[in-house]
């Protein structure tokens, strides 16, 4: 049922690529929480929109971001050609929200309660956008901590699955203990693209890897 | 050279000592294990990207599927998985088990289910009836197999002794690829076609999750276990958790009972 589900989605995502060319694809960013989702997504429309205007707050604090955002019309121009996507920056995916989390930053207990339910709330709505609403995928890791997570592993399978086109991206390579090798042996299959969302470091090769995965 | 740090790639004979107190190039903790079959002339590669270049999408899909289901399997049955050089992801899988075995185990029917209603509300019960109990064949494995990472035969028999082999699931479903569910049998190019062959489809991953707990389970105020699998699966999903426990989903437009 659920694969003849994902059939019917995935063929209808097929069959709406190929008559409407024109359309932006829409890019689901994902990957665990604090990896630099938000951050990579302010990156990317700053360099590419007219404003710049910020996708959402950056935070330290995990679950910042609580609800998806969407960036549209973000055009990437590369050789002379332009790529326009929709950007979607999601909350951080987990398998376990907890609040006591949430008081190492401060934070009041009733307000880490509250940002403990609307993160809760927003990886369910991560999920669903997953199955239904994002035509590629770019795969944010932290490349300072270990990406052999049961939450990488099945969301990489579950991208896997729906046959959408993903790009891994080995975050915070400015910071010191960063390994980016350790992101391609947890993900041979695919290829990764070292960078800091932050600094702007490689942000080249990422513009030009988005433009010819999802162009 | 079966066993390799994913550091900085120094790789260990099968069963090697040496690493069981880290990496002694750079002190990682974290071992990916290769069959011999492939180590000789293949990088190391989950068993769902062997056909990456294959045609064949109906078979990439049920390998990648597998996958996932491979590791859903792992977090929802943590407690019985070798969690050693896992700490991160083996956690909640931990907790996880600790919060389902008892549960499950008097999980007769919604009526059990509401008597701890108070602490361990589950939300979307619709498919709750519909579950078999007692069938998880995780809940009964012993914490001691957590040390399974580094076993050789000796290790290997000394675990099948505390259990029966075919109580074993780690032995026939698990990906090569980690390095802690290196399966007791001898052959790691038997091992791997068993793991293909025996890969659990997508129904009887659902069967297991289900058995487990629906999407977001609410320990208290504050505190969730998200199931992402069925949370990903499910047509309609939760727009509002409220702090009594109560829900508010949205469904699609066709949606039927």
């Amino acid at each position: 049922m659920g694969l003849l589900t994902n059939l019917r989605s995935s063929i209808s995502r097929a069959v709406s690529s190929l008559f409407s060319e024109e359309e932006p694809k829409r890019i689901g960013i994902y990957g665990p929480p604090n990896a630099g989702k938000t951050t990579l997504a302010n990156r990317i429309a700053r360099d590419w929109t007219e404003h710049g205007d910020a996708v959402g707050p950056e935070s330290h604090v995990p679950h910042e971001t609580r609800r998806a955002r969407r960036k549209e019309n973000v055009e990437i121009e590369r050789d002379g050609k332009t790529v326009t996507i929709d950007v979607v920056d999601t909350p951080g995916v987990t398998t376990k929200v907890d609040y006591t989390e949430f008081l190492e930053h401060d934070l009041e207990k009733e307000d880490a309660v509250r940002r403990s339910r609307e993160a809760t709330e927003g990886v369910a709505e991560a999920m669903h956008w997953l199955r239904e609403d994002v035509d590629g995928v770019v795969y944010v890791l932290d490349s300072t901590s270990d990406p052999f997570t049961q939450v990488n592993t099945m969301l990489i399978g579950i991208i896997e699955s729906q046959d959408l086109p993903v790009l891994i991206l080995a975050n915070k390579i400015d910071l010191e203990d960063s390994s980016v090798q350790r992101i391609q042996n947890a993900f041979p299959q695919h290829e990764t693209i070292p960078l800091s969302a932050l600094e702007g470091d490689n942000m080249d090769e990422v513009y030009d890897k988005i433009a010819e995965y999802f162009g | 050279m079966p066993h390799q740090c994913t550091d900085c790639g120094r790789q260990f004979d099968d069963g090697s000592k040496e690493m069981l107190s880290g990496c002694p190039e750079c002190g990682g903790n974290k071992f990916q294990f290769l069959p011999a079959s492939q180590s000789a002339d293949t990088p190391p590669e989950p068993p769902g990207e062997g056909v990456a270049g294959d045609s064949d999408t109906d078979r990439s899909v049920a390998r990648t599927v597998g996958n996932a289901a491979t590791a859903v399997k792992d977090f929802v049955g943590g407690s019985s998985e070798p969690t050693r050089e896992r700490p991160e992801s083996a956690a909640p899988g931990s907790s996880t088990a600790d919060e389902t075995s008892p549960s499950s185990s008097t999980r007769e029917g919604p009526s059990t289910a509401s008597s701890t209603a108070s602490t361990d509300r589950e939300i979307g019960s619709g498919q709750q009836s519909s579950r078999q109990p007692g069938q998880s064949p995780t809940e009964s494995e012993p914490a001691a197999a957590t040390m399974a990472d580094t076993e050789d035969e000796a290790q290997a028999s000394a675990r099948s002794e505390v259990i029966s082999p075919d109580e074993l699931p780690s032995s026939t479903e698990t990906e090569p690829r980690w390095p802690g569910e290196k399966p007791a049998a001898a052959d790691a190019g038997e091992t791997d076609d068993t793991a293909e062959s025996e890969r659990p489809d997508l129904s009887e991953l659902r069967a297991e999750l289900n058995q487990q707990f629906e999407s977001i389970k609410v320990l208290e105020p504050g505190q969730y276990e998200l199931n992402l699998m069925e949370l990903f699966d499910r047509e309609e999903y939760i727009v509002a958790l409220q702090e009594d426990g109560k829900y508010t989903v949205q469904v699609p437009e066709d949606w039927k009972e």
